[in-house]
Formats: C-alpha cells, structure tokens, sequence
C-alpha cells in the first residue's frame, strides 16, 4: 500500500484508498460475520433471554426469573445426563492412550504403515449415524457379533442386552465412540511425534536411556501439547456427541444414557420446552467453557479446539 | 514428478485423473444400467407348469402375488396354453411369488421370485411342479 | 536405528486393524444374506449372498431423493463455505481499526458449539422463513471459524513481495486475490472443501430439527427413520446402512491425503 503514484492531491489520494480499502476489508467480513451473528451470538444470547423467562410457541412470553435453574435442581434426568456426561468426556483420555500407542506402532518404521493409518482412520470422517446402525449390530443380544464371539469363548453363559441393559448400555456406547475417534487422535499424535526432532531421540540414546526412559523423558513431554489437543476435541466430541446415542439408545433404557445434549433435543423437540431446554444449554454451555479453559490453562497454553457439527 | 506434469496440456491434466475418472466410471456403469433397465421392464414373466411327473400341464391358473409392503397381495391370473407356457405381462414389482393350480392335476408351492429391478423381464427356469391331486 | 524385531509390531496393527474393519465386514455381510438376523450361530462366511436386499431399499425409500437432498445441501454448503472463508481469511490478513476486536468474535464464536444453539438457530431459522429448505438446512454451515485460520494462516503465508510486485504492476485488488493469491491457498481450500463437506453430509442433527416433509431427508436422517420404522428385522437396513457409507468411503479413498491432511490441520489450526 506504500506504493502511490507520487501525485499532487496525495493525502486525499490515500484517504480514499484506506476507505476502499476499508470497505473491501468489511465487505470481505460481512457474510461470515453475518452467519456468526446469526447462529452463535444471537443463538446464545437468545438462550440467555429464553432461560429466565417461560415461554413456549403457544404461550406469550412471561419472565419467569431463577425458576427454570430451580427446576433444574430438582430435575433428576438433568443430574442424571450431566452425570453421564461427565462419564463420557472422562472416557476420553482412555482413547487417546490406546491412540498414542498406535500412533507409537505406526511412527515405527515397518512396512505398511501408510495402510495401517488409512485403515485406522477410516472410521473416523464416516457418518455417525451409519457408525452408530453397525454397532448396534454388533451389540445386539441375539446374534450380534460381541455376545456371539463372548459365549464362544465362554465367558458369559446368557447373551448380555448390551444396549438394552442399565450397566451396559453407556459403555457401549463409548466404545463406539472411541473407535470412531480413535484413527483421529491417532492421526493428531502422529503428527507430533512426526515434529519430535529425531536427534533429541539420539541424544538420549547416547546418554544411555533406555527406550522407556526415552519415552518419559523425551516423547511425551514433546508430545503433550498434541495429547492436550486431542483432550480437547475429544471432550468436545464427547459433550456434542448426539448421532451416536440418539441412533444407539436413544438415550434409554430408561435415561441410561442420556446425554445433556439428548437432554436438550428432547426437551426442546418432543415436549417442545424451549424455555427448559434453553436454561440446560446454558449450564451445558458453561460447563464447556469451563472444562476448555482448565484444560488449556492446565496446557499451559492455546490447545486450540474443533468444531464438529 | 513436477517435470512431467508440466509438459502436459492443461486439458489433460484436469480430464486424466482420479477425481474425474472415477466419478465418469461409476456415471457410465449407471447409465448402462438404466439403459439396460428401461428396455427390460416390460413386466413379463414367462415359465411353465408341470406335473408331478415332469409332463407340461395345459389349461392350468397360474397366479402371481406381489409385494406390497409387508404383505403379498393377489395382482393377476394366467393360464397355461398347450404346452404348459404361461405369460404374465403385467408385473409391476420386484418381488414377487408365483403358484399354478389345476383341479384333478394338484396345486405348486408358493414360489418366491426376487428381481432385480421392478417389472424386470424373466423366464423362470424352473417350471412350477403340480402335485397332491385333489 | 534401534534393532527390534517387527513382527510383534505388524501382529499389534493387524489385530487393530481387524478391529476397525470386521464392523464394516459383518454389516456388509448381513446386507448380502441377511441371514444372522434370524440365524444362530451367525456363520462368518456369507452363504448365498445375493443383492434383493438392494433392491428391497431401493423401493422402500427415496433413496435417489435422499441422496439428491444431500449432494444439493452439501453443494451449497460447501460453496458458500470456502467463498465466505476464504473472502473473511483474506480481510483478516489486512490491517484495520476493529480486527483485535473481530478476531476475539471468530475465537469466542468457535467456542459455542452447535449443540448449544438448536433451539435458538431452530427458531430463527422458522423466522427466516427457511425451515425444510435446503437453504434452511445448509445456512448455520455458510461460514467456519477453524476454516477461516486455515485461509488466514495460507494467505498470510504469501510472500508481502509478490503482492507488492503485482500492484506494481497495475493490477487490481480482485485480479490479485485471483491471480496471485488463490494459486497459493489450494492447501486451504483443499482442506476447506473436505471439512465442509464432512461436516454437512454427516450431519444429522441440524436436518433432523429443521426438515418436516419426507421429500427433504438427507441420508442421514433417512437411515435413521428407516432404523425407527423397520427395526433391526430385515437385512435392508444394512444393504441402506451401506449404500449411505460407500459414497464416503469411495471419497475418503480417492482423496486420502487432503482427507488426513485436511482434517489434521482443522484441529491444529483452531
């Protein structure tokens, strides 16, 4: 911009030129912010205004101040989902573990790996609804590949309900969700372990570390701003997750496995509760924040965050 | 892999390669099959019937059931000529069951018939098998 | 390097492998027999396969409708995503008054997830007028914040002289973006194009609010009405469940690299 043909009416010349310049730069901006506006700010401010008042389609709006919160504290499904929310999220870390020792086995040097990682990410960018209609299959108490492969080798004598039982029927379905997520923090960690200067590895050789030590003390702390990445997501992954357990379970039996966002769908969508619903979003949306910030503070860093829709 | 790239026309470069060619691929095998099906979707289906013995059966009702969400519901009635050829051109479903009843003669099981596409022509190759005089 | 020996290494992999992959296998195989619905023992080979389960689906449901909905949702969500991005990456690698301030706006948008905003972006939606639209249902995926760095970061990355140069000589600010600017973000837009895509032809959440009549399902929402009136009875249903995977699936292998690279770098970007 400091190239300006060298004209008498210079000073006007390049005020007019920052205000095009201004107006492109807005122009530019304008249809993304309006889509922000739009579905982020307005949406959650909207919640805000929703949660204090009581309101549904049919009824005009009437402020109904604390009284959804203190619906909410009495409300035993809302304890109950955001229980199983946490259990969720808290089954994160056990993914990334099994992930970082593959993304170890496949950062190995063997032949193959690019085949390994194709077939260890393929799950990941499938369609959660699909995902969640194979493991229903897979888990099913008649002839369902898990309960068929179980009694084989005897270790149940009766076929568990696996989506149809109050124990089960959560871990059943993180482990679905840890194995569509798995070729994606797998993915992640490769890519930090790919950015670990293999001289360090050398060094520490030459030192006479062992290859335990090696690990302890040379690739995990290089690697934890990918492990705290991979945190994030995965716990975004695991508050958002709606495909897998609306076709799973559909939070049942019972409200086994009702998640807050669950929650927030059937109370907006089927008793039409907009008003409710909002105010659990709002908890919902707190406690995400909440979670992302220690996580990054913990990082001691920016972890960055994904958005999946 | 820069040097032989560039030597290549633009228009190769953006016809000849994965992203084109496999999408025209799986176009071509599409439009095959529609060709394909539109001039054979007649809704004929032609078979025989047979007694117990293996001996065509004139003169025999055959009748053809077509799916109709869950239940298979009666569409039309043929009889057999001289030979014991029948010919139904008025199949309009993909899955359908076909039986052949003559009195004195017996009566065949219900024999299900899969399509591969609505109204697809056939020819049955096995005949219909009349048996149980009644 | 270091000796050891690889075979305990493949055998690990191998196992994991069969993991990710026997689900897709037994889904298949149910497709073509349907057998281990009613059987027991499930047998592993499949015996008589045959495709009329296909075919069953095929006349069951719309699926050509289902699968147009999609690619129309998916074609202008895409479009308008990287033409907004790349429109709002580029203002963003200019120096102007309000930038610390709308670059704070894009970081707290990315942390309000969608999930946080059905009921309000539902009800706007219906004010929009654009409830069972396709207009309706690509709108809340026209603009990502992850994608917006991701153009930023590519822009930025174009060397200051070039520009420099081009505006030397004489050429415009829209024959810049085109000529010099967008040759040099094709990583980006590569990248902007798949997460777009995987983003709006999976989703299921969205359509499932905002779409009523039967002629706007995408797939997603069709297999799982299909699930909700069939149950896990008939071998249809996995012939559907494949029929819904194998597009993605044929995608992800013809455009593996910018699939991984893509997806990586709009999680590290963020």
């Amino acid at each position: 911009m400091t190239i300006a043909p060298a004209v008498a009416n210079r000073p006007y010349r390049l005020a007019r030129k920052r205000t095009r310049q201004a107006v492109l730069v807005w122009c530019f901006l304008a249809p993304s912010l309006a889509v922000f506006l739009l579905y982020r700010i307005l949406p959650l401010l909207w919640n805000v205004v929703l949660s204090f008042t009581a309101w549904s389609p049919l009824r005009p709006m009437r402020w109904a101040g604390l009284d959804q919160y203190e619906e909410m504290l009495h409300d035993d499904v809302f304890w109950h989902s955001l229980w199983n929310t946490l259990i969720f999220i808290a089954s994160a870390p056990v993914g990334i573990v099994i992930a970082l020792g593959l993304a170890l086995l496949v950062s190995s040097d063997i032949r193959g790996r690019d085949v390994y990682r194709t077939i260890i990410f393929i799950s990941y960018p499938l369609m959660t609804v699909a995902v969640a209609i194979i493991w229903r299959w897979l888990f099913d108490e008649r002839v369902g590949l898990i309960n068929y492969i179980a009694r084989s080798l005897d270790l149940v004598d009766r076929p568990i309900q696996f989506l149809n039982s109050f124990v089960w029927a959560l871990p059943s379905v993180i482990v679905a969700n840890i194995w569509q997520m798995l070729g994606f923090y797998m993915i992640i960690l490769l890519t930090g372990l790919q950015n670990i200067p293999p001289n360090l590895y050398e060094a520490a050789a030459i030192d006479g570390a062992n290859a335990p030590r090696r690990f302890w003390r040379v690739t995990l702390p290089l690697l934890k701003p990918s492990l705290f990445l991979c945190f994030v997501i995965g716990m975004l992954n695991s508050f958002t997750s709606f495909d897998l357990v609306y076709v799973m379970t559909g939070g049942g039996p019972g409200r086994a496995t009702e998640l807050l966002v669950t929650y927030i769908y059937k109370l907006g969508f089927s008793q039409t509760r907009f008003d409710y619903a909002a105010s659990v979003t709002i908890v919902f949306f707190v406690l995400l924040v909440g979670i992302t910030w220690a996580a990054n503070r913990l990082s001691g860093g920016n972890a960055g965050a994904v958005e999946k829709d | 892999m820069s040097a032989d790239e560039v030597e290549l026309p633009l228009w190769r470069r953006l016809l000849i390669n994965r992203f084109v060619l496999v999408p025209a691929t799986i176009a071509v095998a599409i439009a095959l099959w529609n060709g394909y099906v539109a001039t054979h979707d007649h809704g004929i289906v032609v078979g025989r019937v047979v007694d117990a013995a293996g001996l065509p059966v004139p003169d025999a009702a055959v009748v053809l059931w077509v799916l109709n969400f869950t239940t298979y519901v009666e569409k039309t009635r043929a009889t057999t000529d001289s030979a014991g050829r029948f010919v139904i051109t008025n199949n309009d479903s993909h899955n359908i069951r076909l039986a052949a009843e003559k009195p004195g003669v017996g009566r065949s099981a219900r024999v299900p018939v899969r399509l591969y596409f609505r109204a697809q022509d056939i020819e049955l190759n096995e005949p219909l098998i009349l048996s149980g005089a009644s | 390097m270091y000796r050891y020996p690889r075979w305990p290494i493949h055998l690990a992999l191998v196992g994991v492998s069969l993991l990710m992959l026997i689900p897709f296998y037994w889904v298949l195989k149910t497709s073509v027999t349907g057998e281990n619905i009613f059987a027991y023992p499930p047998s592993i080979l499949p015996k008589s396969p045959h495709p009329f389960y296909y075919v069953d689906v095929w006349y069951y449901i719309p699926f050509a409708r289902y699968f147009l909905n999609s690619v129309v949702v998916s074609a202008i969500a895409v479009i308008a995503n990287v033409v907004f991005n790349a429109m709002a990456g580029y203002a963003l690698t200019r120096d102007f008054p309000a930038k610390p301030f709308v670059l704070l706006l894009f970081l707290s948008c990315m942390m309000v997830p969608f999930q946080a905003t059905i009921i309000p972006a539902y009800l706007i939606t219906g004010r929009l007028g654009l409830l069972d639209s396709y207009w309706g249902l690509a709108l809340p995926q026209f603009s990502t914040i992850v994608c917006i760095f991701v153009f930023k970061a590519s822009f930025d990355a174009v060397p200051r002289s070039l520009i420099d140069a081009a505006r030397i000589d004489g050429l415009s600010e829209w024959r810049i973006i085109w000529r010099v600017m967008m040759p040099l973000a094709k990583g980006a837009i590569a990248t902007n194009v798949i997460l777009a895509f995987i983003w709006s032809w999976n989703n299921f959440l969205w359509p499932l609010i905002v779409t009523r009549s039967a002629d706007m399902q995408t797939l997603p929402l069709g297999l799982a009405r299909f699930l909700s009136y069939q149950e896990d009875t008939t071998g249809a249903l996995y012939a559907f469940c494949i029929m819904v995977l194998a597009p993605g699936i044929l995608l992800f292998l013809l455009a593996q690299n910018e699939f991984i690279r893509g997806l990586t770098s709009g999680a590290t970007k963020g």
